[in-house]
């Protein structure tokens, strides 16, 4: 089944510059792929449009079957639902307890307070933080707040899991937990995929690799390396 | 819609928020009440000034002062006329004798009794009018060509520029009151838009998760809209407080006063029809709009789903 599909999409800014030319891309259920390329590649548009945050200027772009470039902006909640997302910068709300920030990411699409309260020390066993439910994100190691991250978009079990740029503040043997954490979701049938630029864990993964070039896809390889 | 209306979310992320926003939660609410109770005052003193005046044009009357020496066929073709015309309620006469009658009543115990001899007062025709504001013109068909009265008529008294002016000023002040109002009410919305911004600003990262994760456009919207009701309402509220303790213990003396002297039932506390409870009832309904729209504006402006 296509999880994702791209088909002769592109990006035009604003300003006229093409962040993405043409692109064709499927990604099957319960893959794991690396988007690479040098910054200003495309990567962040590749992401930004499949949760909609801004739309294609042509071509049409399905998730799990269902064209989302004609989504109504009232159905987009209900897409993004099903797409975790994760980020360099963790996105964590400081005023909040660790429990508390999954919590509230459940507590906002109407989850009920009985299913929180079950699903959110199940989601932090997952990601090893069950003991730590009760700090604050600055307490916590970069690698600890990235985990909290991965919980909160994991929280809802979504179908598809992005990742942009996930280990970018993270020193190497902590980024590799976090790339096993990200390869334990994938196992259980979660579509990966993640956007990065380091060499060392895209060549350590060996998982299909999409590298990306000035708005095109110049390599798509399965069990991949980072420069080819 | 259940998820819109959990109340949890919308009154613990608003008092959070006014929290958080203290000072321009407060001058927002303040300049809410401030404005809301000058709306009251004013529609207050409108609304009594108005049935005072409305109360005076009723009384308005021409009074047409014979000449002593009037034959009766002309007094009574005088009268037949005046009946005649449309604009004439009714008319009434008043001999010389009872006009006397009428004066001693008037001034009864007063010195100026004594000094009167014989009956030095003329008889008269008291023309009241269906519409007041045509007294002027009724008046002057009493006149002829050079100005001078016509025959059998001595003088044509009414209430001449002075009840031209009681009309004109009315209707100044009330523009002019409705200018002020106008005025206060953009500057009350700017003041709630500018709260809303700050709001907005203040859970900007928040904003971002819940979008992130799914929110719905009006989970996010919610509580910043009942964040400008609650404003305007809290405001309207202090605005019918304060409004009630000034009726209580000024307006209503001023009513008393003008019921007892110049009869007047119609008035906004005193009146039978409770206009002062319509009153207080809409500056809250007011206030209520005024917040849920300007924060409606800036949710249009700074919050982007």
């Amino acid at each position: 089944m296509n999880m994702i599909e791209f088909r002769n999409v592109s990006k035009i800014y604003e300003n006229d510059t093409a962040a993405l030319k043409d692109i064709n891309l499927v990604i099957k259920k319960g893959e794991f792929v690396f988007l690479v390329g040098p910054s200003g590649s495309g990567k962040s548009t590749f992401i930004k449009l499949l949760i909609k945050e801004i739309s294609a200027t042509s071509g049409t772009i399905f998730i799990a079957g269902r064209n989302v470039c004609n989504l109504k902006s009232s159905r987009i909640p209900q897409l993004r639902r099903n797409i975790g997302c994760i980020f360099q910068d963790y996105k964590l709300l400081s005023d909040r307890t660790v429990f508390e920030n999954i919590a509230f990411a459940l507590e906002v699409i109407g989850k009920p307070n009985y299913i929180i309260k079950a699903q959110v020390p199940q989601v932090l066993k997952l990601v090893g933080l069950y003991n730590r439910m009760d700090s604050y994100p600055h307490q916590l190691s970069g690698g600890e707040q990235q985990r909290v991250c991965i919980a909160r978009a994991f929280a809802n079990r979504p179908p598809i899991l992005l990742a942009d740029e996930p280990t970018g503040n993270l020193d190497p043997a902590t980024s590799e937990g976090i790339m096993k954490l990200l390869s334990r979701i994938n196992i259980i049938g979660t579509t990966v995929v993640m956007a990065t630029h380091e060499r060392s864990i895209v060549n350590a993964m060996r998982k299909r690799v999409v590298e990306l070039e000035q708005g095109l896809i110049i390599r798509d390889q399965k069990r991949g390396v980072y420069g080819s | 819609m259940s998820l819109i209306f959990r109340p949890k979310h919308i009154f613990g992320e608003t008092f959070l928020s006014l929290k958080r926003n203290f000072l321009m939660g407060f001058t927002a609410i303040t300049t809410v009440a401030i404005t809301l109770f000058i709306v009251g005052v004013f529609s207050i003193i409108v609304y009594d000034v108005q049935g005072v005046l409305n109360s005076i044009e009723g009384q308005v009357e021409i009074a047409v002062y014979l000449k002593d020496n009037i034959s009766n066929d002309l007094k009574g073709y005088l009268e037949n006329e005046i009946k005649g015309w449309s604009e004439v309620d009714s008319v009434t006469y008043v001999s010389k004798d009872q006009a006397l009658e009428k004066f001693k009543t008037q001034n009864e115990g007063s010195d100026i009794l004594k000094e009167i001899q014989g009956n030095p007062l003329p008889a008269s025709f008291e023309i009241r009018l269906k519409d007041p504001q045509k007294v002027e013109q009724i008046a002057l068909r009493f006149v002829d060509k050079d100005g001078k009265s016509i025959d059998g008529v001595d003088e044509v008294i009414y209430g001449k520029s002075y009840i031209r002016n009681l009309f004109s000023i009315t209707a100044v002040t009330g523009t002019i009151t409705l200018l002020i109002i106008i005025i206060l009410l953009l500057a009350t919305m700017v003041l709630i838009y500018n709260t809303i911004r700050l709001s907005i600003y203040a859970r900007r990262k928040e904003i971002e998760v819940m979008k992130l994760v799914g929110a719905t456009n009006w989970y996010v919207r919610t509580p910043f809209l009942f964040e400008g009701f609650f404003e305007g309402f809290m405001g309207a509220g202090i605005a019918v407080l304060l409004l009630y303790f000034l009726n209580k213990f000024l307006f209503i003396k001023g009513e008393t006063a003008i019921a007892e002297t110049m009869h007047i039932k119609n008035l906004a506390i005193l009146g039978s029809n409770n206009i002062i409870l319509i009153a207080y009832f809409g500056i809250i309904v007011i206030g209520g709009l005024i917040g849920i729209f300007s924060s409606g504006i800036a949710l249009r402006r700074y919050l982007k789903v």
